[in-house]
């Protein structure tokens, strides 16, 4: 008898945690990519010495705020 | 003309001592058989639940293992509940009665002493119980564990296939991922500068996830020797206090002073216990914390903060 409540109770626990849907959405599995964005304005490549924030060319702006020291970013990567 | 006063006392509290005295022996009973039969249900719970917590450990395919969290907090929940009534029935009959009578009966009583008996054997028993509670969860916690090792391996063969595989967007130069990365990171094509976006998989953005386990994982053996010397203070100051009692009516000079050595050795091993404890807890810290350097390098700066800090508090 005692026996029989424990289980259906972990049988019931297992079923509502295999139910529950994760906050957040279903997880996306990716695989690792690579891809290179030109500049959307004038088709101009984006290369490494005219820095990240804004296109050499046109000046069109990738990203509009002023990047700081990071683990892989540094702040000599600004345009300038 | 004392006596006078005496002997009435004496009879008032001979009276009043059966009426209490038999409340308090049936409380006490029913504490112990209601623990015994908490403990039962703790245990056949526990032991149900361990093998289903591994099983489930083992299939959630999960990359956070959250269905298996899910069940995990729904057990100990569970666990708790059978804790939380005893603590509260304890509050109720073995607490309360206590407080009550001590305030009716005077500490020079001579029955006083049967209420402090009740009390020491209720809460006595009701620390095994709470030890009992702890070795449970303890085992329910071991259930969490898993093969970080081979997940990690997995992250690193996976570098091992993709690092030479991509090539520039722009110019199809080859392009080398020189280390695991744990976020998008700009890369740039060695030929024509090109600053090109990397974007790791799923697999090895999880290594920062797993690292810091991981790390504790393989120092653990570090980690227990700190916990084991940590125990060894009250250990040693409890065979201390035994022996200090044991000579309490000890006459004889040769004997008292065989037992101060003992004793005094004993304290020796305890200072030397305070001291070497947050020794071996450091070193600890340090080897694991070089562990998880070497697993996440580009973490270094952050994980060195985290040891500052954790330093302070030793």
């Amino acid at each position: 008898m005692e026996e029989k409540k424990v289980n259906s109770f972990l049988n019931r626990l297992k079923e509502s945690a295999q139910k529950q849907t994760n906050y957040g959405g279903e997880m996306e599995i990716t695989e690792a990519k690579i891809n290179a964005k030109d500049c959307p304005n004038c088709g101009a490549g984006r290369a490494k010495q005219d820095g990240l924030t804004h296109c050499a060319y046109c000046g069109f702006e990738f990203l509009n705020i002023k990047l700081t020291d990071g683990v892989y970013i540094k702040k000599e990567d600004n345009s300038i | 003309m004392f006596g006078l006063f005496k002997k009435s006392k004496d009879s008032q509290n001979g009276e009043s001592t059966t009426e209490w005295y038999s409340e308090l022996q049936e409380n006490q009973q029913r504490w112990f058989a209601f623990l015994e039969k908490l403990e039962a249900k703790m245990e056949e719970f526990a032991t149900a639940a361990i093998p289903e917590l591994k099983e489930i450990m083992q299939s959630d395919d999960d990359i956070y293992k959250r269905t298996f969290h899910r069940v995990y907090s729904g057990v100990n929940g569970q666990l708790n509940n059978i804790r939380e009534k005893a603590r509260d029935v304890y509050e109720e009959k073995v607490h309360d009665v206590y407080y009550n009578l001590n305030s009716q009966i005077s500490v020079l009583s001579k029955h006083h002493n049967l209420l402090s008996d009740f009390r020491s054997a209720c809460s006595d028993r009701y620390n095994e119980f709470e030890n009992k509670y702890d070795y449970w969860r303890k085992q329910i916690d071991k259930t969490q564990e898993r093969d970080l090792e081979t997940e990690y391996q997995k992250i690193l063969d996976e570098y091992e296939a993709i690092k030479n595989k991509f090539n520039c967007t722009q110019c199809g130069g080859n392009i080398v991922i020189e280390k695991i990365f744990l976020i998008e990171t700009y890369i740039t094509c060695p030929y024509c500068q090109t600053q090109n976006t990397f974007a790791p998989s799923t697999l090895g953005r999880n290594l920062q996830n797993i690292a810091r386990n991981l790390a504790e994982q393989r120092t653990a053996h570090l980690y227990e020797a700190y916990e084991a010397e940590k125990d060894k203070e009250r250990d040693l100051y409890h065979q201390r206090h035994e022996l200090s009692l044991s000579i309490i009516h000890e006459k004889d000079k040769k004997v008292l002073h065989e037992v101060q050595l003992k004793m005094d050795d004993l304290e020796e091993q305890r200072q030397f216990a305070i001291k070497n404890a947050p020794k071996l807890h450091q070193e600890y810290l340090r080897a694991m914390y070089d562990e998880l350097n070497k697993i996440t390098p580009d973490l270094k700066e952050h994980n060195e903060k985290m040891y500052q800090n954790q330093l302070q508090y030793l």
